[in-house]
């Protein structure tokens, strides 16, 4: 029955600090803090608090404290079987000198830009193509999804076998048109192209199947009308599209991002960071910090430091799309 | 339902119970965990050998579980620090001296005399070794050796090199057709020609005070050994990329002549397996020979409630554990002497070969300086040799590649 008595024409949580009037500008008067105070005690408030409390506490347990946790590992130096010291910010100066890390950040920003770009122009691309009435469309939808299904140990793995040597089938293909081999685990330079690619190739089925979602919601009427004006495709494309899915893309942009920075299976079960480091990001290195150097502390501040520039570069993104 | 159907279905139930929970009348109740030492039948043979045990101890009820090696590490660690680690578990070869500096191990030098330390091949006990405790019972040893194919040296006419000069020799002359003279891998097992071709010189990863060595003039001149090899163009230039099954996919496949790999290599071949033989063990231009093995033990768990129990199993399961190869094609060679001699082994013409030219001259990881001390678990692990091998598999920069293996060494003793 008290849930009856709830104005629901209203929002439940518009309390104290949703108020017009500036709180820390204006200094409150008796009567003002009583207001408040009433305010707070008032089942507007206190009710959706209360339902609110084992969200909050879930959200603390499986969030906020492993999130502390992390954070105090990075201070300390121990492994996971020997609880460590506080040791200050030493782990972080450490990894500022440490070139394995220079190294890790160097590629985890490789991976994910050009992840980003690959996959969201090979899914926009696709999307528009599947927006358009081809024969077995439904088909090709589904054919294209694959990827995205297929178990990324099965798909990476059968990568894996097609790039590995000289016998491989790349280099069969290659050979057919009388190309000498390409050692693409082997050089590090076409390990970081390999790695790249297939993650292309994993991550382009979510942006097309976004995308086409995004697509498909453009009223009909504004290209009629760009036509009626004048507008070229090209024109059309720019001017109505892109504006319209401009939203949708920051955002997926960003959720690719954070995927490709967290990614691990890529480059584990493809080079298992190799060769010579070439392919190994920050979440591998966390994990070499962690389980094969044995160094808790280390591996905390790595995974830290990936955290910290992933909601910066998340912050930072919210707020241009907020400005405009 | 009537009371004579009910009886009936309670007394099934009951029998079922006794039958399925036999190991709840046991006093004592033992977790065994023990790593993948070879293929489904290895895993058939270590659980009916721990029946055996259970049906031999009826106050005792020891279960098996094996487990992976994917992760083993972790497997291990997380068990450690929640508080179910297991009373008994086979390990890799410095699992248990870690352990033991973090306090979680007991020391089995009782069991190690009641069995008799001559019944362990020579330096195997030492190997185990650390703070004057015996850490863990030595069970395998696991070798690196160089094996060839036959039928390409046959074809080409050259006869089995048995120096370093020679070897570089054979493998170019072998190079070519789709043929390479050596493959290996950029994994693991590839990063062991690091520590095998240093102590086939005489160097090492340490030096006698256990500080690092791999810059010095030996193991430097056996590190440029390999990238001479590598710009002689004698290896598989997709070496870096493999991994040992590949490498050995390759070898099997007869792309290449020379794979540096473990004593039951043969047996991994197929069809393969006898054109496959055992290279001696190369003389370095300062007439040493030489290469690296590890002990592979059984370590007791100090997080155990039966102690005494846990030993009587430990030292059963090495008096007893014969079949796990005969019958289960383990991996690796026996550290019992007595198993070495089983016809199993000696029948085997590489793995025969192996024990009596390779074990011989090898040597601990840890040579020059010898022994075990915490610090090689993440030496072992750490993967910077690897990344040291892929770069000379690669032609890389060699003599920069060892400066920061040296380095990175450095920083993991001062840890």
């Amino acid at each position: 029955m008290w849930m009856r008595r709830l104005p629901m024409h209203r929002p439940i949580l518009k309390t104290c600090w949703q108020t017009d009037l500036p709180m820390a500008a204006t200094p409150l008067s008796t009567s003002a803090w009583r207001t408040r105070a009433r305010q707070l005690l008032s089942p507007d408030f206190v009710t959706p608090a209360v339902m609110l409390i084992p969200s909050l506490a879930l959200i603390c347990l499986v969030i906020a404290f492993p999130v502390a946790k992390g954070l105090w590992f990075s201070l300390t130096d121990g492994s996971l079987l020997r609880p460590g010291h506080f040791v200050g910010l030493e782990n972080y100066i450490d990894l500022l000198g440490d070139k394995s890390f220079w190294n890790a950040v160097r590629f985890s920003t490789i991976f994910a830009i050009c992840n980003i770009i690959g996959c969201y122009g090979l899914g926009l691309g696709l999307a528009l193509l599947m927006q358009q009435d081809i024969p077995c469309r439904g088909l090709f939808r589904v054919l294209l999804l694959m990827p995205w299904i297929v178990p990324s140990l099965v798909a990476i793995v059968s990568w894996r076998w097609m790039v590995a040597d000289e016998k491989a089938l790349f280099n069969q293909i290659i050979a057919l048109f009388g190309g000498s081999p390409v050692y693409f685990l082997s050089d590090s330079t076409w390990a970081v192209v390999v790695v790249i690619a297939i993650k292309i190739w994993r991550s382009f089925p979510f942006m097309m199947l976004s995308l086409l979602a995004a697509l498909q919601t453009i009223d009909r009427s504004l290209y009629e009308a760009a036509e009626i004006d004048g507008a070229t495709p090209w024109q059309a494309f720019c001017h109505v599209t892109m504006p319209a899915i401009r939203n949708i893309s920051i955002v997926l942009c960003l959720l690719m991002t954070i995927w490709t920075v967290n990614d691990f299976d890529t480059p584990w079960l493809l080079a298992q960071g190799g060769p010579a480091g070439a392919t190994e990001n920050l979440v591998v290195l966390a994990y070499r910090e962690t389980f094969a150097r044995n160094d808790l502390g280390m591996g905390a501040a790595v995974s830290f430091v990936t955290l910290l520039v992933l909601m910066a570069l998340f912050t930072f993104v919210l707020r241009l799309q907020k400005e405009d | 339902m009537t009371a004579n159907t009910l009886r009936r279905r309670l007394a099934a139930s009951t029998a079922l119970l006794a039958l399925s929970a036999g190991s709840a009348f046991a006093e004592v109740e033992l977790d065994f965990w023990d790593q993948v030492w070879g293929g489904p039948e290895y895993i058939a043979t270590a659980g009916a050998l721990v029946e055996a045990f259970n049906a031999a101890h009826p106050d005792i009820h020891v279960t098996y579980r094996s487990v992976p090696w994917a992760s083993w590490y972790e497997t291990y660690v997380t068990a450690i620090a929640s508080g179910s680690a297991p009373d008994i578990s086979t390990g890799a070869g410095f699992q248990a001296v870690q352990f033991y500096d973090f306090g979680e191990i007991l020391p089995v030098g009782d069991v190690a005399s009641a069995i008799g330390a001559e019944t362990f091949a020579a330096g195997t006990l030492e190997a185990v070794t650390y703070d004057e405790q015996i850490v863990a019972l030595p069970w395998t040893l696991d070798t690196r050796a160089i094996f060839y194919r036959t039928d390409l040296l046959e074809a080409a006419g050259i006869t089995p090199p048995t120096t370093w000069e020679e070897f570089r020799a054979a493998t170019k002359a072998l190079t070519g057709n789709g043929v390479y003279g050596l493959v290996s891998s950029g994994d693991t097992t590839g990063s062991h020609w690091v520590s095998s071709i240093t102590i086939n010189n005489g160097g090492g990863l340490f030096d006698a005070e256990r500080k690092a060595a791999l810059a010095s003039d030996a193991s430097t001149e056996a590190l440029h050994f390999l990238a001479d090899l590598v710009a002689d163009g004698s290896v598989n230039p997709a070496s870096a990329g493999y991994s040992n099954d590949d490498a050995i996919g390759s070898f099997v496949r007869g792309e290449a002549a020379f794979i540096l790999n473990s004593p039951n290599l043969a047996d991994l071949a197929g069809e393969a397996g006898p054109n496959i033989a055992v290279l001696p063990p190369l003389t370095s231009p300062h007439g040493t020979k030489g290469t690296v093995y590890w002990v592979n033990n059984i370590m007791v768990y100090r997080q155990t409630e039966h102690p005494e129990e846990t030993m009587t199993f430990l030292k059963w399961w090495s008096d007893n554990q014969l079949p796990l190869w005969t019958e289960g094609n383990g991996a690796g060679l026996p550290a019992r002497m007595a198993y070495q001699q089983d016809a199993y082994f000696t029948e085997r013409e590489q793995v025969s070969d192996v024990i009596a030219e390779y074990l011989p001259v090898a040597k601990p990881m840890s040579a020059v300086a010898g022994g075990t001390f915490p610090a090689m678990n993440v030496v072992d692990g750490d993967g910077f040799l690897r990344t040291l091998i892929q770069t000379i598999w690669q032609g890389g920069d060699v003599d920069a590649a060892i400066a920061d293996a040296q380095a990175h060494l450095e920083d993991v003793l001062a840890d």
